[in-house]
């Protein structure tokens, strides 16, 4: 179970981590004024700065508890979880493969695992969908609006 | 008259069998993302931006905005049917609507829905007409100053009147403006922001972001609660469609309330989400059957309806005669006019007569081909919701993939686009706004640029944002919107805390 405070938190502090990054980088561009102007640093650096201020404040705002009717305590239940981890991890391992064995092979077969394993279809049905898919692909995009997807490695080594 | 003339000449370029049969796929495509729970407009334009490459910029434009108009009906088939907003900005019509639906009169309720969210299209084109050109007239004399100060009044009025926590849209703004500024700096040449990915130099394009925030965030959100479509019978009766609009002008107070609002949060920057809110709150606490709202009453239908349609349509006017998109789908679209080599903004209606006017007449004729297409695809798109969504889920991420990975052959895109994925689901269930994070994402560069410029010509001095008039005006407007939420929140120490009613929590839970 996650809390709404921890998810609060956990999204102030990575939006401040961004707005510190900011802040850092755009000191390497020079931030105030020369010759040319405004320094490229100084509008990012000044953002940054917007990022982390409001950052802090939402930090504040999240985690000490105002009697606030979006302030439900809980924010993802374990169910729900476990829901979200099902759609998500698929899908990274899935962009993960990509360079690896092709758009079209990863397609696939992410077609298919998320069908066939958790039993939503029967394994000769999803086969068949997963074939559907990386040919429906292959039609619309290299062929018909000529965009090239990538092959990867394993294609690259076979020699396509 | 000058604008009927050109107007004319429009049609003449809209009214052909190609332009024709794009606003047909288009329409078709976009009830298509408006109805998929997890594809919305946003991503539907962006999905599409780089099959138009090859196309006149007139053609492609027509195709993009009949797709908006299509997605904008889709997500009211959706929220009548199945009680499943397919949009943010037809929640407001779940309302009402579904009630209506499930007592047995689904093609009532369909009709309304239909009937005034043309009404409102209507209103907010012409809107456009008339206005258009006469604000672009006007910012053709604008400098780098008015608009720096144009762009900070359309962000501020983000923050006073966009319905979300103001910090949280303050900081969402921010991180766009972030982001826009990653790669290579337009004024200098030096390279910013890369993080030590030397691939970032080409900077992070909007495409990625919106199938990131919109497509995989949605998705996510969507995912947590299994849904069922349990649907009304979706069946239409013909005769049943005349006689509901032809009970739509007994309601003409409630039409042109709507439309008004719809308009005036479709030009200044609220969106059509807030706009139908706003709407529907209002006719509620007016119209004198107000305690029967949530029942199934027309008005309840009618004025979210409207208000989405017209606050949808008269986005495109800051965007066509100022070079600021009034929603997140106009902002895309806007990416769009850059790629295709337009500059958006006044000079549009100097240099590309036809491209305008085109696009204005096709709006009049897109809207009356998305209400016949949507009518007569009704039972097709019903069908299509009961496919479950586990099906329907993976395909909508390898959409997703796919069109990251199509806007410049990267596989860093996809990674970030997964990234963001991740970004918009926190921010959608904390309630962060991500139009505005898109619309920075897009203008950003802009605005910035017309801050240094403005910069340079008073040597540095910030007293050319007060220089003259006009300046003034809109300089001192953003600043007290920005200052609005602040005060409210002073007036409201001073009162009662009111109980909060259900529609406000629907309201917070998809500011987008």
């Amino acid at each position: 179970m996650i809390s709404r405070r921890a998810l609060e938190f956990a999204t102030a502090v990575l939006t401040g981590s961004f707005g510190i990054a900011v802040v850092v980088q755009s000191l390497d561009n020079g931030i105030g004024w020369s010759s040319a102007g405004v320094d490229s640093g100084t509008f990012p650096f000044l953002t940054g700065i917007i990022i982390v201020l409001g950052s802090l404040y939402n930090l504040v705002r999240g985690v000490v508890p105002v009697a606030s009717l979006a302030n439900v305590p809980v924010a993802i239940t374990p169910i729900e979880l476990r829901r979200i981890a099902g759609l998500f991890v698929p899908a990274a391992i899935f962009v993960a493969a990509i360079p690896l064995i092709g758009m079209y092979l990863a397609s696939a077969g992410y077609i298919f695992a998320v069908l066939a394993i958790p039993r939503h279809q029967s394994v000769p049905r999803a086969l068949a969908m997963a074939l559907a898919t990386a040919i429906g692909l292959y039609v619309v995009f290299e062929r018909m609006f000529q965009v090239s997807l990538p092959h990867g490695a394993l294609a690259t080594a076979l020699g396509f | 008259m000058d604008n009927l003339g050109e107007l004319l000449h429009g049609f003449a370029i809209a009214v052909t069998v190609p332009h024709l049969a794009l606003m047909v796929v288009g329409v078709l495509l976009g009830i298509l993302v408006g109805v998929l729970p997890g594809l919305g407009a946003p991503n539907g334009v962006s999905l599409l931006l780089p099959l138009t490459f090859g196309m006149q910029p007139v053609s492609a434009i027509i195709l993009l905005s009949s797709m908006y108009w299509g997605a904008l009906f889709g997500g009211s088939v959706t929220s009548i049917l199945f009680n499943i907003p397919g949009e943010p900005s037809s929640v407001a019509t779940t309302f009402d609507g579904y009630p209506m639906a499930r007592d047995g009169r689904p093609t009532t309720a369909l009709a309304t829905a239909f009937g005034s969210a043309a009404f409102g299209a209507l209103i907010g084109v012409i809107l456009i007409t008339f206005l258009a050109s006469w604000v672009a007239q006007v910012a053709l004399a604008f400098g780098p100053a008015e608009y720096f100060a144009v762009y900070f009044l359309a962000f501020a009025s983000f923050v006073g009147m966009g319905g979300a926590a103001p910090i949280k849209t303050v900081v969402a703004l921010a991180i766009g403006f972030a982001i826009a500024a990653i790669g290579i700096d337009t004024v200098s040449g030096s390279v910013r922001l890369t993080m030590g990915v030397d691939e970032l130099v080409k900077g992070v394009n909007f495409v990625v972001a919106v199938m990131g925030l919109f497509g995989i965030g949605e998705l996510l959100v969507a995912v947590e609660e299994e849904f069922h479509a349990r649907a009304v019978s979706s069946k239409i009766d013909w005769r049943e469609v005349f006689r509901a609009v032809g009970r739509l002008p007994r309601h003409s107070v409630a039409l042109l309330r709507s439309a008004a609002i719809g308009c005036w949060m479709g030009i200044t920057p609220g969106g059509p989400t807030a706009a139908s809110f706003m709407s529907y709150g209002i006719a509620r606490r007016f119209s004198r059957r107000g305690r029967y709202f949530g029942t199934g009453e027309v008005e309840g239908i009618i004025s979210p309806e409207t208000a989405d349609h017209a606050a949808g349509t008269s986005a495109l006017l800051p965007m066509l005669s100022l070079g600021i998109p009034g929603s997140a789908t106009a902002a895309v679209m806007m990416g769009g006019l850059m790629i295709w080599g337009l500059n958006p903004g006044p000079m549009l209606f100097v240099d590309q007569k036809d491209f305008v006017w085109g696009l204005i007449a096709s709006m009049y004729v897109g809207n009356i081909v998305a209400v016949v297409l949507v009518l007569l695809t009704v039972p097709v798109f019903a069908a299509l919701m009961r496919i479950p969504f586990v099906i329907i889920a993976p395909l909508i991420v390898i959409i997703c993939v796919v069109g990251a990975y199509s806007v410049s052959n990267s596989y860093l895109d996809v990674v970030m686009m997964l990234g963001f994925g991740v970004v918009g689901y926190l921010f959608k269930k904390l309630f962060y706004p991500l139009a505005p994070l898109v619309l920075a994402i897009v203008i950003g560069d802009k605005a910035e640029d017309a801050f240094r410029q403005s910069m340079l010509m008073s040597k540095g001095s910030l007293g050319i944002f007060f220089a003259n008039k006009l300046v003034t005006c809109l300089i001192v407007g953003g600043i007290a919107l920005l200052l609005l939420p602040l005060v409210l929140q002073l007036a409201r120490l001073f009162r009662k805390p009111a109980p909060p009613t259900n529609e406000t929590i629907a309201q917070e839970k998809v500011i987008i």
